[in-house]
């Protein structure tokens, strides 16, 4: 089994750090968590030097990746303590490459390379999330038209969007399975109002409440085929969940090097705290679980590219990773004691953001939902 | 118009590791691109580009000069060939003696036009070999150069001393060793390095190239600068006006206030 980096991840990790010096330094993370601002500049960048295609198709002017490449360069970026500073995005615009029409590919293409955040996925609702059967937004056809009616909420990056990938029903369906649809709903398309929701977490990352109120598009708005839009929707869950791990081993990775550096300089008794062995029991601790998580994401990501069935590793990875990785930012806290919870220090927004991880992209229950019927179903 | 980088695979700062005492073990450090040489490759480039001209890297040293991450980390960086020079006789030459071989390859390369440095390497930071290797070529030398552009029959450059800003015309070829802020070098991305295992490299034997002799000077002795009587003080940064309080008396005890 090799462990070690092939020549071209080592230095695209080279390039990425070179970038990373560059275009997004502590401080630019610190003043856009500050003022709850999305990193446009660092986007952008990112896309110049080709790492926002990574991935795609050649025709569509990308470059084809394995997953564990993708995976350590968005635990790469994480570690510079940006929370989701890469990867998701690719995944969303995967969903209208593969899915969407010409036209479709073409704008959010083209805003990809921008630097904006193409959509915002319009799937949670105040009675629906995971229980997507629940889901009562409604979209009706209707002479070569489509109106949407309904209420989305806790919708992430929503307010920095062009577009809604908006899941809803055809009301006239009573399946579950067939009645959901994927839409291209413009934000600025008469009807969509959004309320911005406050939150502890995630700042550079908004999150709203979405209404639309007879909201009408031409049917060219619809994204693949009707009645197949969850499924279309599933196909990209499971590496969502995977670089949303990698995404924890990245933060997590970078609240561990702070903690031990601030253990090696902080003084108490004449000595640095660094060398009480209670703190060297939780370094110890949290060094174990980021070996763990980054053995787990890796494997994982390794099981992509040799196309075996995930089943329920994407879950049982996701959840491990998430938990995982938020008690590794909480031990970090713990070391820096007072100094960690006061604003403006790094401990202190990687473990809000941590925090976020164990409901974003799905909550630590329901990853054991997931992976638990699966467990039992391969037992049985 | 045909244009070499001449640029150095040297150990990465980034795994250096310095002792108490001030010395660096470079043992564990992989090797680099040496740092400031990307400004060199970045400024032959632009210049290509504009002029329509090839770029070719060259680069001289130890047997392990010549690996594939080597060629790959300097190939992704803009060149359009690479010519490498690898024997372990080059491993501990010295500047004049590794300019003299740069030289025996550019002159092997034929057509050359203008050889880009880097400011100065970043394990030895002599500085010397750019001007040495335009010594041995017989052509113009130009150290400090922060910016060049084409003309019609050269290439104007700008150099930044001490003195101020200079700008002048070339017509002939020349070797220039660029400031290291002379253009801000491309972060290479995933087209740039898997594009860079299909370019062409010619490995050139050292016993193929006509180099001089050179007498190499025996160092007799070695010291580094004086640091001071550095002291370690660890404020407790938990009250920050105490904290600023300690800070200022430690200073003006040092009596640097």
């Amino acid at each position: 089994m090799d462990f070690g980096l092939t020549d071209e991840q080592q230095l695209l990790l080279e390039s990425l750090d070179e970038l990373l010096e560059r275009e997004c330094p502590e401080s630019y993370i610190a003043e856009l968590d500050l003022n709850h601002q999305p990193p446009t500049t660092f986007r952008r960048a990112m896309n110049d030097a080709g790492f926002g295609s990574l991935g795609f198709p050649e025709e569509y002017g990308g470059t084809p990746s394995d997953a564990l490449t993708l995976v350590m360069l968005a635990e790469r970026v994480a570690r510079q303590g940006l929370n989701n500073g890469y990867g998701l995005e690719l995944l969303q615009a995967m969903d209208i490459l593969e899915f969407g029409s010409e036209e479709q590919k073409t704008e959010i293409l083209g805003l990809l390379a921008n630097g904006d955040v193409p959509f915002a996925l319009g799937f949670t609702e105040p009675g629906a999330g995971s229980d997507n059967s629940a889901m009562a937004t409604t979209a009706v056809h209707h002479d070569g038209m489509v109106t949407f009616n309904g209420t989305k909420t806790l919708i992430t990056n929503a307010l920095q969007s062009r577009y809604l990938l908006l899941m809803a029903k055809d009301p006239q369906v009573e399946d579950p399975r067939k009645s959901i649809s994927m839409y291209l709903v413009p934000m600025d398309a008469p009807g969509v109002t959004t309320n911005r929701l406050d939150k502890i977490v995630w700042h550079i990352s908004d999150s709203c409440e979405i209404f639309l109120d007879d909201v009408t598009l031409p049917e060219s708005s619809l994204v693949g085929v009707k009645g197949n839009g969850f499924k279309q929707l599933m196909r990209n869950f499971e590496l969502e969940r995977l670089v949303i791990a990698a995404n924890c081993l990245g933060l997590a990775q970078c609240a561990f090097d702070d903690a031990a550096t601030y253990a090696a300089q902080r003084v108490q008794f004449g000595k640095p705290i660094g060398s009480f062995q209670l703190i060297q029991l939780k370094l110890t601790d949290m060094a174990i679980k980021l070996e763990n998580i980054r053995n787990f994401v890796y494997k994982t990501a390794w099981m992509v590219d040799q196309e075996l069935p995930l089943k329920s590793q994407g879950a049982l990875c996701k959840r491990y990773s998430a938990m995982a990785a938020f008690e590794v930012a909480d031990e970090a806290m713990q070391i820096f004691g007072g100094v960690g919870v006061t604003v403006g220090t790094r401990v202190s927004r990687l473990w809000r953001d941590l925090r976020g991880h164990r409901f974003g992209g799905g909550t630590d229950e329901i990853m054991v939902h997931i992976a638990g019927r699966q467990i039992v179903k391969d037992h049985s | 118009m045909k244009i070499v980088v001449a640029y150095k695979w040297a150990p990465n700062p980034q795994d250096a590791e310095v002792a108490p005492d001030g010395s660096v073990d470079w043992s564990r450090a992989k090797g680099a691109v040496s740092e400031y040489d990307p400004v060199a490759f970045e400024a032959a480039r632009q210049l290509a580009d504009a002029t329509g001209g090839e770029v070719v890297g060259l680069t001289v040293g130890a047997a392990s000069v010549d690996s594939p991450l080597a060629r790959k980390a300097a190939l992704s960086r803009g060149l359009d060939r690479l010519v490498v020079v690898a024997d372990d006789r080059l491993a501990d030459a010295d500047g004049t003696r590794l300019a003299a071989v740069l030289a025996a390859a550019v002159r092997s390369i034929g057509d050359v036009d203008l050889v880009l440095a880097g400011d100065s390497s970043v394990d030895v930071a002599e500085g010397q070999v750019p001007m040495t290797l335009a010594g041995q070529l017989g052509w113009l030398g130009m150290a400090a150069v922060s910016g060049v552009t084409p003309s019609a029959d050269g290439v104007v450059v700008e150099r930044d001393l001490p003195g101020g800003i200079t700008t002048l015309a070339l017509t002939g070829p020349a070797v220039l060793a660029v400031t290291t802020d002379a253009v801000v070098p491309r972060v290479p991305g995933m087209k740039d390095i898997l594009g860079a295992a299909k370019k062409p490299v010619e490995v050139v034997p050292l016993d193929a190239l006509e180099v001089p002799d050179v007498v190499a000077a025996t160092t007799l002795s070695g010291s580094r600068p004086e640091t001071g009587n550095r002291r370690g003080v660890i404020i407790d940064g938990a009250d920050a006006s105490s904290a600023a309080a300690e800070l200022v008396a430690a200073l003006r005890t040092a009596r640097a206030l």
